[in-house]
């Protein structure tokens, strides 16, 4: 392949194992896994074990997770868990899909330094009687800041504590979308602390469309799609089994790849901070080291992604998502860079499909491109 | 080097203008004017792709690329002007408009402002010094309908690269040159309706009323419609008319040949010889002339054929019956290939 993807953020290539997990499930085993007759038995029983291995990687058990359509349903469906008159907080960096069903609540925002960390403080000021959620993802998707969860769920223990002493009975969840961090971290709910965790197969290279939803037992959600009553009545349609088998299988392979990919990435990133010239890296502190993101202070970043298209090098400025829209990142403003070093900045999100070699061509290429564009400017 | 903004819209006719600009030697700023973002129910606007196909050409041209923002200019000047027009019972063009208010003078006058010698759109017309507006080489793509109304100041200082060139050479041109958008897909219509039609963007805007659907020459009442407003003279498409009892249906369309307003009525004929659908005679409202002429050509729909007439300043005469068009819409005028101007239809 010619081609150099650094964009695993925006999405993975399904990887070979996981489609031949996959394979036998559209052909011979297509049943419904409701069907009375056995052959349908032993597909539900496939797609259970399934379940529980999804789960099990989290350290939770296949009971626990409700399977969706993608990390954007299981985020909108994370906000079911909360009363109508109830207030929720979620991180100033957090992806529309937490932003917008938020935005349908009483909610603020957390404020993030400029490394895009948590300020602790912030939050505890604004969790008032009336916050019943708290949504933070894992790693932000367009800077790879790792958040500290574990941190931020002791504070939550202790004001639910408080409150029951109060005479408060008002539930106070935490939240966070994992999705960006399943490559590099090794994820367990126990640890982390989390009542809810978004799951996503298409960035751990497992088929786009599928999602989990981990929920902690004393955690009640509503649904939002009704019907024949799957997932426990709360997502109800067919379920999804060859999909599932394949988050299962890819799962199954990043925990096999998490210290391998640590030590490949960490010296992926070095060498672009080595042989790229005159950035300013963005990411500096608690970033997952797949994400690099550069600052070409003075340069649009849109024109040298198309440029490096040319070349046959994909890399993006944010999240796709934002990009399309035309607006300008929410992240990279919220940890106070200036509108020129947004406009200038590149998100590479390093993954299985590159090597080290590609690695030093796509250096070469991206400094040849922004001499390109320096000398169109100055000319 | 003469400077000059060339408004890219992301289509392939505005991208070879701005590659043809650049090859000859000017100094160019590709624009994309952003007039339009509102998604509407069953339509997500396109204008972020258009907008990305349009840096992506101005990219790999290697010129410089900006975004001006008419939105709020457009809303005043183009969607206001086109939804009381329809509110009086008219059928307007708003392109005619857009050109008329926001390419060739607020986006002009802005170009002239950062010192640009000329500005240049993707149109197929042409300009003959000083300040004459010509129908393009490509008569089957010609849009001198659509800017008939643009001042000669703009004129002057205009270019329409495009404008010399047949259609097939143009995207050509673009294939040869790599640009991926050589065969994109050509907007249809009016920019921000889209597919979606004029009917559904205007139920946004205007509240629907039901009415009466009457065959005009008996008064019958023949079916019920949504609002008059959504009709044009000379429709015969999209009319549920249910069948008159004891009636045989000899099958026969019916075309919409009038509209009371007032009552909120929409008339309806069989008959094609109907008087209200034929004419000889059309004045003409708001007439814009860069030149006198008394026997002229004139275009009464983009792409019809050019009808013999002639003028007297305000009405337009021709020789032989010519089908009404409805009332909003414009009569272009010409004098050999020069296109003079012309006026609303009354």
């Amino acid at each position: 392949m010619r081609m150099i993807y650094l964009d695993h953020a925006a999405a993975t290539p399904v990887a070979a194992k996981v489609l031949e997990a996959m394979q036998p499930y559209f052909l011979d085993e297509f049943f419904n896994p409701s069907a009375a007759y056995l052959p349908a038995k032993k597909v539900n029983a496939d797609y259970e074990a399934a379940k529980g291995e999804i789960a099990h990687a989290i350290g939770a058990k296949g009971n626990d997770i409700v399977i969706t359509a993608g990390a954007t349903e299981a985020n909108n469906l994370a906000f079911t868990s909360i009363s109508e008159n109830a207030k929720v907080l979620y991180l100033k960096t957090e992806h529309d899909s937490v932003r917008n069903p938020a935005s349908r609540f009483k909610h603020e925002e957390v404020e993030v330094d400029q490394n895009g960390r948590i300020v602790i403080n912030d939050l505890k000021q604004k969790i008032d009687d009336d916050t019943e959620l708290v949504s933070v993802a894992l790693a932000n998707n367009e800077l790879g800041t790792i958040q500290p969860l574990a941190e931020i769920a002791t504070l939550i223990r202790a004001i639910r504590i408080e409150r029951l002493k109060n005479g408060n009975t008002r539930q106070l969840l935490l939240h966070t979308d994992a999705s960006q961090a399943m490559n590099l971290l090794d994820i367990n709910v126990a640890r982390l602390g989390v009542d809810l965790l978004t799951l996503n197969a298409a960035k751990v290279y497992g088929p786009k469309g599928v999602g989990a939803l981990y929920v902690a037992h004393d955690v009640r959600l509503k649904p939002l799609t009704l019907g024949g009553g799957q997932e426990n009545g709360l997502r109800s349609g067919t379920q999804n089994v060859p999909g599932v088998i394949g988050f299962a299988t890819a799962l199954k392979l990043a925990k096999e790849h998490l210290n391998g990919n640590r030590k490949k990435y960490a010296e992926f990133r070095k060498i672009l901070l080595d042989e790229v010239k005159d950035y300013e890296l963005i990411n500096k502190k608690h970033a997952l080291d797949n994400f690099v993101v550069l600052c070409f202070d003075g340069l649009d970043a849109e024109r040298l992604i198309y440029l490096l298209e040319d070349r046959e090098v994909y890399v993006s400025t944010g999240a796709a998502c934002a990009a399309s829209k035309g607006v300008r990142s929410h992240v990279l403003t919220a940890i106070g860079l200036t509108d020129s070093k947004i406009n200038g900045s590149l998100r590479i999100t390093l993954g299985e499909t590159n090597t080290k070699e590609q690695v030093h061509e796509a250096a070469r290429i991206i400094n040849e491109v922004v001499a390109s564009e320096k000398a169109r400017i100055h000319a | 080097m003469p400077k000059v903004f060339v408004g890219m819209s992301g289509g392939v006719d505005s991208s070879v203008a701005a590659l043809l600009l650049k090859e000859q030697g000017y100094d160019v700023t590709g624009v994309y004017m952003k007039n339009w973002s509102k998604d509407l129910p069953g339509m997500k606007c396109p204008w972020a792709d258009d907008l990305a196909d349009a840096k992506r050409v101005a990219v790999k041209l290697g010129i410089d690329f900006e975004v001006w923002d008419f939105e709020k200019e457009y809303h005043e000047k183009v969607v206001e002007y086109m939804l009381s027009e329809f509110k009086k019972g008219n059928t307007p063009n708003p392109d005619v408009m857009c050109n008329q208010e926001i390419k060739f003078k607020l986006f002009f006058e802005k170009a002239m402002g950062r010192g640009a010698d000329f500005i240049a759109t993707g149109h197929y017309a042409r300009v003959a010094s000083p300040s004459r507006l010509l129908r393009a080489v490509d008569e089957n793509k010609d849009q001198t309908y659509f800017l008939y109304r643009i001042s000669e100041e703009a004129i002057a200082h205009t270019l329409f690269p495009v404008g010399e060139m047949l259609k097939p050479d143009v995207k050509k041109l673009a294939k040869e040159h790599g640009l991926h958008n050589a065969y994109k897909k050509e907007s249809m219509g009016v920019c921000f309706v889209g597919e979606v039609g004029m009917k559904d963007f205007l139920k946004e805007y205007i509240d629907i009323k039901p009415g009466e659907i009457r065959e005009i020459e008996s008064e019958k009442v023949l079916g019920v419609h949504e609002g008059a407003v959504f009709y044009t003279i000379g429709q015969r498409h999209g009319l549920y008319l249910s069948g008159v009892a004891g009636e045989v249906n000899d099958g026969l369309p019916y075309y919409v040949v009038a509209k009371d307003l007032e009552k909120n009525i929409v008339y309806v004929s069989k008959n094609l010889n109907d008087s209200h659908i034929w004419t000889k005679e059309l004045k003409l409202k708001d007439v814009l002339m860069r030149g006198e002429a008394k026997d002229v050509l004139v275009r009464l729909r983009h792409r019809a054929p050019l009808i013999k007439a002639t003028f007297d300043g305000e009405t337009l005469h021709f020789q032989n019956e010519i089908k009404r068009p409805a009332a909003g819409q414009s009569a272009v005028i010409y004098d050999g290939e020069i296109c003079l101007g012309g006026g609303i239809i009354a």
